[in-house]
Formats: C-alpha cells, structure tokens, sequence
C-alpha cells in the first residue's frame, strides 16, 4: 500500500512538473540569436537580446493580431572567429531545427555574408549587429527580392566609420591649432592588419586636405609588447596628433608607453581596447587622454533612450553595452514595433514596414537608406539627427564623453550636441 | 531477363566472396548504402548540410593522407590546395561566370599548378623543415590575398557564387557521389603500382632510389595528385557555402586536416575519411553545451591517441580483423585458419 502511495505521489509530481514548465502562453516567437559567444562580441550579442526579451515578456509579450507573443531566445554559438563552417551549420541549424523566426547578431564579415545567404534561403529577417562591411546591404539593392530579409542593425558601415574617425581627427586638431597655435603634425599609428589597410589609405589621402602636415605612418604588430622604437619616430617627427587605429592588444602598449614617455601628442581614432572598461587599469592609468570612437558612454545621452538602457546594462552585466549589445536595439525598437504594426510574423510584411519607419534607438535615429537608383538596401542613416556614435576620452581615469560637441557635419548642417558632453582635453605636456 | 538474372547472380556471388567475408568491408559497403540512401530516411536540410561538409573535408583528409601519409612528404600548409581550389573556382564563377561543372575542375586545375610549384622548392626539403616550409604557403597566399583586393575580394572573400544545384536532395547527391568517386580513386592509387612507389618513398627513399626510380617525379606527382583532389574538395566547398574567403586558407584549416588524418589513422586513405565522419558531425553534437565544444572536441582526440597511437580505424580494424602470417590475406578475427591458405592464425 505504502509502495503504491509513493508511486501516485511520484506520478503526480512528474506531472506538475511538465505543467508547470510548459509555458502558458500560446505561440512564441522565436529569436535566434547567433555569435561567437566565447567572445565578448558574442556576450553583448546575447546580453542585449536577453534585456530586450524579458522588457517585452514582462510587458506582457507582443501583440500579434489578436494574440499576445511572449520572445523566447534561441542562443547560437557561431564561432566564426575560429571556423566560418561552423557559423553557417549555426546558421541552418537555427533555420531548420530551432525553427526560429527571426534572427539577430553575426560578426565577422566573410561568416555574415555566408550566414545571410542561408537566411535568405529561408525568407527570415536577420538583423546584423557587427560587421561593417557595405558589401552585405549592397546585395538588398542588387537583388531585393532574394536579399530584402537583411537589415544592418548595428554599426553603421565602413565608410561611415572613417568618416567619423576624421570628424575626430578635425575636433583635436581644431584644439591644438586653438590652445597650441602650432600648425597641426599628424601621425598615423594602425596595427598591421588587413582591416585597417583600407583607412591607412583613405587618412593618408584626407589628413593633409584637412590641413594637417602627414608626418609618418607606422604599422606596429597587433600583438607588440613593445612600441618605444616607433613613439622615438614619432616623437622625431614633431607629431602633436597620433592618429590610431587598433583593435587588438596593442592598443594598451601603445598607450601605456606613450603615456609613461609623455609623448607630446594627443591620441585619437580607433582604439578598441581604450573602449572596454579596465583600459585605465591595463594602462595603470597612463592611458590618460587617449581619444576612441565609441557606441555607449556612461552619462552621455544622444535621447532619452539612452540613459535607462545604459544604466539597466551596466546595472545587469556590470559593464558598459559595446556596440554588439545593440541586439536589444535591433528586437525592442525594430522588430516588435513592425510585427504589432502589420499583426502578422510574415517576413515580406515586416520587411515592406521596417525599410519604411524611421525610429529613435538608445543610440541615436534609425532610417533606412536608399542607393542611388532610389532601391533600398537597408543601410543605417549616418549623420547629424541620426546614428553618430561617440567620440570619448579617458580623462583622469573617467571614459567621458567629448564628440559631438557642437559638431557640424557641413556648414550648412545643423549643430550636434549630445547631453553629458565635456570638452576635449589636451595633454598637459604638449603644452610645455 | 536471363542476362540480368545472370549479372544479379555474378554480383551475389562477388558480394558474398569478397566484401561478406571481412567486417571491415562490410562496414564501408554499409556506409556507401547509408550514404546513398540517407535522403530516403531523412531529408532534413541540416544534416544533409552536415554530411555534404563532411563529405567535403573527407576528400581534403584524404588527399592529406595520399601525400603526407603514403610519401610521407610532410604537409602542414594543406589549406593551400583547398584555398586555391576554392579561390580560382570562386573567380571563374563569378568574374568569368563559368558554370560550377566548369570551375570546379578548372580550380582543381590551378590547385595542381600550385603542388607543382610548391613541389619543386620542397623536394630539397624534409622532415621539420619540409613541414615548417609547407606552413608558408597558405600564409603567403593570403598575403597576396589581400594585396589583390580588386580581384580576390579582400578580407571578404568572393561572394554570390552559383550553387551546383539548387535541388537539396540533387545537390546531396552530386557531393556524396564524387566524394565515394575520389576517395575510391585515392585508395586504388594507394593500392596500384604508384602507390606501391609512394609507400616506398616514405619508408626509404634512397632505396627507392638505389632501385633506379625516379623519386622526384613520383614526390612531384604525390603533390600535383594530393593538389587536384584538394582542389576539387575546396571548389564544391566555395560553390556549396556561397563564398570562397580568406578563412580557407588559415592555418587552423591545415591543422585540422592533420588532425583528422591521424585521428582516423595515417596511411590508409579511409581513416582520415572515417575520421572526418566522426569528428565532424560530433562538433555539432556537442551544441548543446557550446562553452565547452572544443574541449570536449580535444579530449576525444587525445584519448583516442593516447590508447590508439595508429589511429582509431587501424585500432578498431586490428580487433575485428586478423592478418594471416603466411600469406598476409586479411580474416574476421574469429577464424581460426585463413580463408585462403587455411594457415593457423593464431
């Protein structure tokens, strides 16, 4: 009798056990969520789609027509820093056995542009939120009826990237001209990386229309323990502007020596690890003036968007969101609005209502562009009342805000402020 | 009627005489059968994508293997081959717009100019220093990869090449049937004359030598073979993921190659190709725990080294199997004499 008992008891409780874990809702809606998720790329890919879902299911889902739609995440390893194979089995694996629905993240380029044919294949909306390269929204206008499932999330593209490098490049030589009143000596530092061959050449053939004398270029190893002997060159030269472009770990060398031999220079560009949070402790606080194009900044605001997400991320993960965690911007603000607008999850139906709107972010103003034929290629709107990014400077071990800081774009453009900017600071040293 | 009856009963009797007799044959036969017969139980497209990979890098395994394996030429720049294949058929497709029936072999084509041309300084070369040497040139290549932008697409690869089929089930097919047809290939020509040469080479090429064959035509020829059929493997590879990228021609490529190759035993053409089945399909596997995917990938690979030292198909191949002392045939290791000259076997 006793053994019976038990053996109800046990069945009972089995079957609370699957009730209670079916959910209670009807349909989801399914998101996959595909990145190197070993990478700290990856981990802002997953950490901005989680945020993103639990405000919507807390809210009480999406809704769908007549029905309420709780976002359930699908977390896809694409290690597609290591194998590019393996990020296109990701890929088709979320397509065929997840069965997902829409799909946000990818980072590297020759991975996307593989994973992004795969989801084309399936007709699913991917959202990029990593790589640059305009390549992946010039197929949108070539072929739109097989690439109109693919929107560039997040960063805006390449060349919108150097382009903004120079406006930073215009702001700190304005500053030397003005506080200095020395001609304006520019050296171009980048890493030897294939990335940044394209903007080695684009800076030498823009910093001397920008009246700055180009006084050298200098290509350190990525990984380079040691930069003395190229910081002496630039030194020699008479360089009072480093024009940077890193994005490995010899952006805390450089800066640390630069630092340590107070270099009469003031660094800025691209300086991946001057964006992350411990720069100033890998540094030991001799990255101090070090100016990098940044996403999200602690106290600076392009909306009212801004703050809360910031804050709610750091306050979650203890860090500031790095561009990738913009998955959060790519399900809350643009695909939950177009899903609830056209109450449907056809993708033909979202894509013809997403290209159309034009809607604020944490980060600034989406709008998706056209070419030149007037076809549309998904591509994010830079500029003034749109996506900028950010211009910060680590000043005494704070990772402020300086750019745009009364920024125009053109004469005739307006002026951009952002809220919490501060101004740019020399290095005291420059100016002995 | 009778015809056919007869051809029935001549394939009865060849299977019943020559692959029943040895598990080991009965093993392949029954991966050709699984093979080929897959979308019949399955049409799911991610593992029809798993096994078209596979079948992919079973064929780069293996023409591994016929040039490191057999010769013994010591080959740690294998991506090489499969880069140049899959580079040259991505700029035929896309630049000429040459059909994959055309670019495929056409890579294959510069991929054998390729083993010719790193043949020919390597033949100086052994040991270390041929496979430290081997290393430089995939590194080389994609330098002048990205220094020819324009042409080779840079850091993103050549892009939007045409699939060879647009059928799932059609395109399952054709990769499934030129890997048996190669690997098939690869392992006569391990078994023929030439084969006979390579093994030779390997084991003492001044031997060989002393024997008045040429070796550096048979080196020369183990390159340009081991190069066309990683050609080929490196050609369906860019047709069938769309893009041909710097990412063939990394070094981690090479060294998986390797790794399959003595995971699955070297020498042996079907080890490597066994290998690749396995390995292949259990990263994806192992999904389900994403962190510790590689790890556990590792792991697999040093415990099999570490108790099967000659790779696990030899390993499993010596338990099932015994070799008769007299006259080398093979027997299932129950036997107690040969099937053929009913020596003891034990």
């Amino acid at each position: 009798m006793k053994r019976e008992t038990f053996g109800w008891s046990f069945f009972v409780t089995v079957c609370l056990v699957i009730f209670m874990s079916v959910p209670v809702w009807g349909r989801t809606i399914k998101i996959g969520v595909i990145g190197p998720m070993n990478f700290v790329q990856g981990k802002g890919h997953w950490n901005g789609a989680v945020m993103a879902a639990e405000e919507i299911n807390a809210r009480g889902g999406v809704q769908v027509g007549n029905e309420k739609m709780k976002i359930e995440l699908v977390k896809a390893d694409s290690n597609e820093f290591l194998n590019v194979t393996d990020a296109t089995n990701a890929m088709e694996r979320l397509m065929t056995q997840d069965k997902v629905d829409f799909v946000v993240g990818g980072f590297r380029t020759e991975a996307v542009l593989a994973m992004q044919d795969i989801a084309m294949d399936y007709k699913k909306i991917f959202i990029g939120c990593g790589a640059a390269s305009k390549i992946l929204c010039d197929k949108v206008g070539e072929n739109y009826n097989r690439y109109k499932y693919w929107f560039r999330g997040t960063p805006f593209n390449e060349y919108y990237l150097v382009a903004t490098s120079f406006a930073h490049l215009g702001v700190a030589g304005a500053a030397i001209k003005n506080e200095l009143n020395v001609p304006v000596k520019c050296a171009i530092v980048a890493e030897k990386a294939t990335w940044a061959e394209g903007m080695v050449k684009a800076a030498e053939g823009t910093i001397p229309k920008m009246g700055f004398e180009l006084s050298g270029i200098w290509r350190p190893s990525p990984v380079a323990t040691d930069v003395t002997a190229e910081l002496s060159a630039i030194q020699k030269s008479g360089a009072n502007l480093i024009f940077t472009i890193f994005s490995s770990s010899v952006g805390i060398t450089f800066a640390r020596q630069a630092g340590e031999l107070k270099i009469p220079a003031v660094q800025v560009g691209i300086n991946v690890e001057a964006q992350k949070d411990g720069f100033w402790e890998a540094t030991k606080g001799m990255g101090n003036y070090v100016f990098t194009m940044n996403t999200y900044i602690r106290g600076v605001e392009y909306n009212e968007m801004t703050k809360p997400f910031v804050e709610d991320y750091y306050k979650r993960f203890g860090e500031v969101p790095t561009y990738t965690a913009d998955t959060h911007t790519a399900i809350l603000q643009g695909l939950v609005p177009s899903i609830e607008a056209v109450g449907s999850l056809d993708s033909d139906k979202i894509v013809a209502h997403m290209e159309n709107r034009e809607y604020l972010v944490p980060s600034g103003k989406v709008k998706y562009l056209k070419d030149a034929q007037g076809r549309p290629t998904h591509e994010l709107a830079w500029g003034p009342g749109y996506l900028t990014s950010l211009g910060g400077q680590w000043q005494d071990g704070k990772f402020v805000g300086v750019w745009p800081n009364k920024w125009k774009a053109s004469p005739t453009a307006p002026e951009v402020t952002y809220k919490g900017m501060v101004p740019l600071k020399l290095p005291p040293w420059m100016k002995k | 009627m009778v015809a056919a009856g007869l051809y029935l009963k001549r394939f009865y009797t060849v299977v019943r005489g020559e692959v029943l007799v040895l598990p080991s044959r009965i093993i392949v036969a029954l991966f050709f059968l699984v093979l080929l017969g897959m979308p019949l139980i399955s049409q799911n497209p991610y593992l029809i994508r798993v096994i078209v990979l596979a079948s992919i890098f079973a064929i780069l395994a293996a023409s591994w293997d016929l040039l490191s394996g057999f010769t013994g030429q010591m080959n740690f720049g294998h991506a090489l081959f499969f880069g140049v294949g899959a580079y040259a058929s991505a700029m035929l497709n896309v630049h000429l717009h040459i059909p994959p029936w055309g670019s495929v072999p056409l890579g294959a084509a510069a991929a054998v100019m390729t083993g010719l041309i790193v043949g020919i300084p390597c033949l100086r070369l052994k040991h270390t220093y041929l496979a430290l040497t081997t290393m430089a040139f995939p590194i080389i290549l994609m330098g002048i990869v990205f220094a020819l932008p324009d042409l080779t697409g840079g850091e993103l690869g050549i892009s939007g090449l045409q699939r060879i089929s647009n059928s799932l089930i059609v395109n399952y097919y054709i990769y499934i049937g030129i890997m048996l047809v190669l690997c098939t290939i690869m392992w006569k020509i391990t078994d023929s004359h030439t084969g006979i040469i390579f093994h030779a080479i390997r084991e003492d090429e001044l031997a060989v030598k002393a024997s008045g064959i040429n070796t550096t035509r048979y080196k020369l020829m183990a390159f340009c073979l081991s190069g066309f059929f990683a050609g080929i493997a490196g050609g369906l590879y860019a047709h069938y993921m769309r893009i041909a990228g710097p990412s063939t021609l990394e070094v981690s490529m090479s060294f998986m190659v390797v790794i399959w190759a003595v995971f699955g035993g070297i020498a042996t053409i079907y080890g490597p190709i066994a290998a690749v089945f396995i390995l292949f399909p259990l990263l994806e596997f192992v999904r389900f725990w994403p962190e510790y995917r590689t790890l556990i990938f590792a792991v697999v690979v040093l415990l099999i080294l570490l108790y099967m030292p000659e790779g696990l198909i030899p390993w499993v191949r010596d338990k099932i199997e015994k070799e008769c002392p007299r006259c080398k045939i093979r027997n299932v290791a129950t036997r107690k004499t040969c099937r053929v000259c009913t020596a003891v076997l034990d």
